[in-house]
């Protein structure tokens, strides 16, 4: 069956058009755009590795047709140094230690992004249930609470 | 996932005459946080998915009627509920739901309407929302109806929605005064799937309970009411022995099912103890 449709969108800041099918996933659509920054990896929305901002709202690539991003904003972790300089909150990952392997930094940078959003001064509480939705495998979780924290503060 | 047809509809009865009554792999899709994981697993091969966002804009709304009633489009996200100044005010038990039930992204993308229409018992909204009376407005290719929220469900996934019909709305009458709470019980993390989900709304009258709703999720196949345990709470006084014929009650009463989040006889414990927390919550207000 070939049900490919073309969409238009805009990808981290540039429009963009490409022809996919309905069965493809936000995350595989990215792949086509050499964009490997949000990764597949629970594939049930719970690890928050495929995190991804749809018109500035965060989803997960792996539980988001690919065709629902036409005509909207599609912003990846691979934008936020768009500038030339890292974000506030990629600067106090590095600063803070908040990794170990990295696979899961991409997904815990965007939603930090989106948390301080809307708490600019975050309690550990709201740190917590805000990133309940990813997991680390090398349990960086305090110095996560910590870089989120800092990035707060600057 | 395998190919499949994707069709996006601009207005709801167009929506409905896309779905097809006696065609199980013709499915609409709102969020499809839900869908994609059936169908990610194979469970569910869709041969056309009926798109629901271009209904959108006009059934996303969240309005509060002159008698206090909140109606929530069924095309509002879950984030939507999360963050809105009514149901904050006026039903904070399900804004509070809301802190646990899965994680942000997929509050950000799941629909009230998928939500509810999924028949997974293991939903946290369709147990708060019957505890609270709720009602769901129902169209279809010749008319629209309307039922209490509980007699949507059917059985194990099941509900009594044709397979052209779509929720429009659902309707949450005003608390007036009625307390209620949801208590939600996992095995692993406190965003997980419950193993048991127990809400409860009741009015209080000289210190005894009056017209109390007790709902029960997770442990059953369906979203269930506790008719016996509701009775043992009707016109008594909240004391202990009260809540404990209440909680054995219920525990009597629930066909409970063991799957991965527990045994039945584990579940039918919890049930026994948490519905008595559950009313301990309600009573006090709870703070988050």
């Amino acid at each position: 069956m070939n049900t490919a449709r073309t969409i238009t969108f805009t990808l981290n800041g540039q429009q963009v058009s490409t022809a996919i099918e309905p069965h493809r996933n936000l995350v595989e659509l990215l792949q086509r755009f050499d964009l490997f920054g949000s990764r597949e990896s629970c594939g049930q929305g719970l690890c928050g590795c495929c995190t991804v901002l749809v018109d500035d709202v965060a989803v997960s690539g792996c539980l988001y047709f690919a065709t629902w991003v036409d005509g909207k904003s599609v912003t990846t972790v691979e934008h936020l140094d768009a500038d030339g300089a890292l974000s506030p909150v990629q600067q106090a990952f590095i600063d803070a230690g908040a990794f170990q392997c990295g696979y899961c930094t991409p997904g815990f940078i965007l939603m930090s992004h989106q948390l301080l959003k809307e708490h600019p001064n975050p309690s550990d509480d709201d740190i917590r249930h805000y990133l309940s939705g990813n997991l680390c495998r090398c349990a960086a979780y305090p110095e996560i609470i910590e870089a989120v924290k800092l990035a707060a503060k600057r | 996932m395998t190919p499949f047809e994707m069709v996006e509809p601009a207005s709801l009865q167009e929506a409905v005459s896309l779905l097809d009554p006696q065609e199980p792999t013709i499915r609409p899709v709102a969020g499809g946080t839900a869908l994609m994981l059936m169908m990610k697993s194979g469970v569910f091969q869709p041969m056309r998915l009926v798109c629901l966002h271009g209904i959108e804009p006009e059934h996303s709304r969240i309005t509060l009627a002159a008698n206090g009633a909140l109606r929530i489009g069924a095309m509002a996200t879950l984030r939507q509920v999360e963050k809105d100044a009514n149901v904050a005010a006026r039903l904070p038990v399900l804004k509070r739901a809301m802190r646990t039930l899965s994680n942000v992204r997929v509050r950000n993308v799941a629909r009230v309407g998928g939500a509810l229409a999924h028949g997974d018992p293991h939903m946290d909204l369709p147990p708060v929302l019957a505890a609270l009376g709720a009602r769901v407005a129902i169209a279809g290719p010749k008319q629209s109806r309307e039922m209490p929220l509980e007699e949507l469900y059917a059985g194990y996934y099941e509900t009594v929605l044709e397979k052209n019909e779509l929720i429009t709305a659902v309707t949450v009458p005003a608390l007036d005064g009625r307390k209620a709470a949801y208590m939600k019980v996992t095995s692993r993390t406190a965003d997980d799937w419950p193993s048991l989900g127990v809400a409860v709304s009741f009015g209080l009258k000289n210190g005894a309970i009056r017209d109390p709703l007790v709902v029960v999720s997770a442990a059953t196949v369906k979203v269930t009411r506790m008719k016996n345990a509701e009775a043992a709470l009707q016109n008594a006084a909240p004391d202990d022995p009260t809540l404990r014929r209440a909680g054995d009650a219920a525990a009597e009463e629930a066909e409970i099912l063991s799957d991965s989040h527990g045994s039945a006889p584990y579940k039918r414990e919890l049930l026994r103890v948490y519905l008595r927390r559950a009313v301990r919550e309600a009573l006090a207000g709870s703070a988050e």
